[in-house]
C-alpha cells in the first residue's frame, strides 16, 4: 500500500538537527517507503509566509512526489489570502498551513478567525498547528464554515485528550498524531471518543522529526490492515484528491 | 481542487518498519514506572507493564513504582522492591523525595542496603528547582554514595548543577531541539548521558554518537505513557555501527551495574 505523509515541511529549523533541503524529504521517504508528502517551507512558518511560500514553489517544481501547503499568516491577512491564491494557481500547491505558536494567533482571536474565512473560501484542506486546550474552539469554527475541513496537527499536542473530544465533535476536523513525545494510547483514546479511523491521517512532521517517530506510532496502535490502509494513504487521497498507485 | 499524482514503484516498498527487528532489540530500558498517575486518563498496573514490554523489543527495564515520587517515598521504594522481587526481567530503581530532605539520608542507606544502585529523582513532579537546599542535598548524598542518577527536567537547568563533580547522571527529558546544550555538557562530562526517548531528529542519535560517544546515549521508553516503537525504530535506522548501537541498547547499562 502507498503512504502519504500530509504534515511535513522543508528546510532548515533552529536547532541543532540537519533539516535541509527537499533532496533531504525525498531520502528520509525512500528509506521509509512514504510516496508523496504535503510540506509546508519552514522559512514561511517562522520568519516570512510569503517569501517562503515561493521559495518552496521552486523546490516543488521539481518534485512530483512533494506537494506544497502555502503558509498563511493570520497577522498579514490580505497579503497572504492573494499568496494563497498565487500559490493554489500555480497547481502545486494542496492546501494551506497556519502555525500558532510562531504569528503568536490562537483560535479563538480575531485574526485566526479571519484566517479561517480566507482557506474557507480557497476551497482547500487546512492543515492547522494545534497544541493546546484552545482546540475546543474548533468544532465551532469549522461547523460555522461549511466546507472547511481542518486536520489538526499534532493532534492538540499536550492537549491530546481535548482535540480527540473536538474532532469526534465535528466532521470537518482531522486528526494528525506527529510530535516528539509520543504519548501512548492517543489513538486508542481518540477511538473510543468517538473519531472514527476515516478522520485519521499520517504526519510526520519531517524533517525536523525523523518519519519513523510516527510511523512506530502507528505500530504501537494496533491498526487493523485495513485500518492502516485507511490512515497510512486513503484518508489523505481522499481528503487532497490525490492519485496514487496503490 | 483535485490534483493527480503517479507514483513511480520502483522503489523497494519499505514496509519493514512494521516488524520489529533484531536491531530494535533493547536490553535495558531506564525509564519504566507503574502504579497509579492522577494525571494520566487510566492507570496501568505492573502486570500489563510487563505485559507490554512482553511484547516490544525491550528485554529488561529499570522500573519503579509511582508511589514513591507521588506519595510516599519510603513506602515506594518499598513497594517497589517488594514487587520487583519476582520479575527477573525488572531491576528496581528507587527516589527520594526532594520535597522533604530531611529523611533523605534515611531512604537512601535503606537503598544502599537493598543493593539499589539508581535513583530516580521527580523535580518537575516535584517543583524543585537546582538550587534548593533540599535537591541539593539528596543530590550530594547520592553522588557520595555512588549512586547513578537518573534525572529529569531540561539538562540546560540541572546540568550546570551537577558538573564538575564526577556524576553519573542520565537525563530522562532531553528533548532534540535541546541536544546542543547537552552535547556542550557531555564533552566534558564522561558521566552524563541521555535517553533516546525524545531524540527524534532525523540526525540527533547520530549526533550524539559522532559527537561525544555513544557511551553518552541510553535508551529509555516512559513505558507505559509513551509509545516504544518511536525511539526502538530511530535507534534501528540511526547511521551509527552495530557497536555502537548495542552500547546504546545494553552496553552502556550494563557497564553502570558492572
Amino acid at each position: 500500500m502507498p503512504i502519504i505523509d500530509v504534515h511535513a515541511h522543508v528546510g532548515r529549523w533552529q536547532f541543532h538537527l540537519t533539516c535541509g533541503d527537499a533532496d533531504d524529504n525525498l531520502r528520509l521517504m525512500d528509506r521509509y517507503g512514504i510516496d508523496l508528502q504535503l510540506v509546508s517551507a519552514s522559512e514561511a512558518v517562522v520568519y516570512d509566509a510569503v517569501a517562503g511560500n515561493a521559495a518552496l514553489a521552486k523546490e516543488l517544481a521539481s518534485r512530483p512526489r512533494l506537494h506544497g501547503y502555502a503558509v498563511v499568516n493570520p497577522n498579514r491577512i490580505e497579503e497572504s489570502a492573494a499568496d494563497l491564491r498565487r500559490c493554489l494557481d500555480s497547481g502545486r500547491f494542496v492546501g494551506a498551513k497556519i502555525h500558532t505558536h510562531y504569528p503568536g494567533r490562537l483560535p479563538g482571536s480575531r485574526e485566526m478567525a479571519e484566517a479561517f474565512d480566507v482557506v474557507a473560501e480557497a476551497g482547500v484542506p487546512l492543515l492547522l498547528h494545534t497544541w493546546g486546550r484552545e482546540v475546543l474552539q474548533l468544532p465551532e469554527m469549522v461547523a460555522s464554515r461549511p466546507g472547511l475541513r481542518v486536520i489538526m496537527g499534532h493532534a492538540g499536542g499536550d492537549a491530546w485528550r481535548e482535540a480527540a473530544h473536538a474532532a469526534a465533535s465535528c466532521e470537518g476536523l482531522y486528526l494528525e498524531h506527529c510530535r516528539t513525545a509520543a504519548d501512548a494510547g492517543r489513538v486508542a483514546y481518540a477511538r473510543e471518543a468517538g473519531v472514527p479511523v476515516e478522520r485519521m491521517l499520517f504526519g510526520t512532521d519531517a524533517t525536523l522529526i525523523d518519519p519513523c517517530w510516527s510511523l512506530g506510532v502507528l505500530r504501537d496502535a494496533g491498526f487493523t490492515p485495513a485500518e492502516l490502509d485507511r490512515v497510512l494513504w486513503r484518508n489523505a487521497a481522499d481528503l487532497f484528491g490525490l492519485q496514487v498507485a496503490s | 481542487m483535485s490534483t493527480s499524482t503517479a507514483v513511480d514503484r520502483d522503489r523497494t516498498p519499505a514496509y519493514d518498519w512494521l516488524t520489529p527487528s533484531p536491531r530494535e532489540q533493547i536490553g535495558w530500558d531506564v525509564d519504566v514506572l507503574y502504579g497509579p498517575w492522577p494525571r494520566h486518563h487510566r492507570d496501568v498496573t505492573l502486570a500489563e507493564v510487563r505485559r507490554r514490554l512482553d511484547r516490544s523489543p525491550v528485554c529488561g527495564a529499570l522500573a519503579l513504582s509511582t508511589r514513591g515520587p507521588l506519595f510516599d517515598d519510603r513506602a515506594g521504594n518499598e513497594e517497589t522492591l517488594r514487587d520487583l522481587a519476582d520479575c527477573p526481567e525488572l531491576l528496581p530503581v528507587g527516589t527520594v523525595d526532594v520535597r522533604d530532605a530531611m529523611t533523605a539520608e534515611d531512604r537512601l542507606d535503606e537503598l544502599a542496603a537493598a543493593g539499589v544502585r539508581f535513583l530516580r529523582l521527580f523535580t518537575v513532579e516535584q517543583a524543585a528547582d537546582p538550587g534548593f537546599p533540599g535537591y541539593r542535598r539528596v543530590v550530594g548524598l547520592a553522588l557520595e554514595r555512588g549512586m547513578v542518577l537518573l534525572h529529569d527536567g531540561d539538562p540546560r537547568r540541572y546540568g550546570p548543577a551537577l558538573m564538575d563533580r564526577g556524576a553519573d547522571v542520565v537525563f530522562l527529558d532531553l528533548h532534540a531541539y535541546l541536544l546542543a546544550d547537552f552535547l556542550l555538557m557531555a564533552r566534558e562530562e564522561p558521566g552524563f548521558r541521555v535517553t533516546t526517548r525524545m531524540l527524534s531528529g532525523p540526525d540527533s542519535v547520530e549526533r550524539v554518537v559522532h559527537s561525544v560517544g555513544a557511551r553518552h546515549l541510553v535508551f529509555g521508553s516512559r513505558t507505559p505513557f509513551m509509545d516504544i516503537s518511536p525511539a526502538t525504530l530511530r535507534l534501528r535506522y540511526a547511521d551509527i555501527s552495530d557497536d555502537e548501537r548495542d552500547a546504546v541498547a545494553t552496553g552502556n547499562i550494563e557497564e553502570l551495574l558492572s
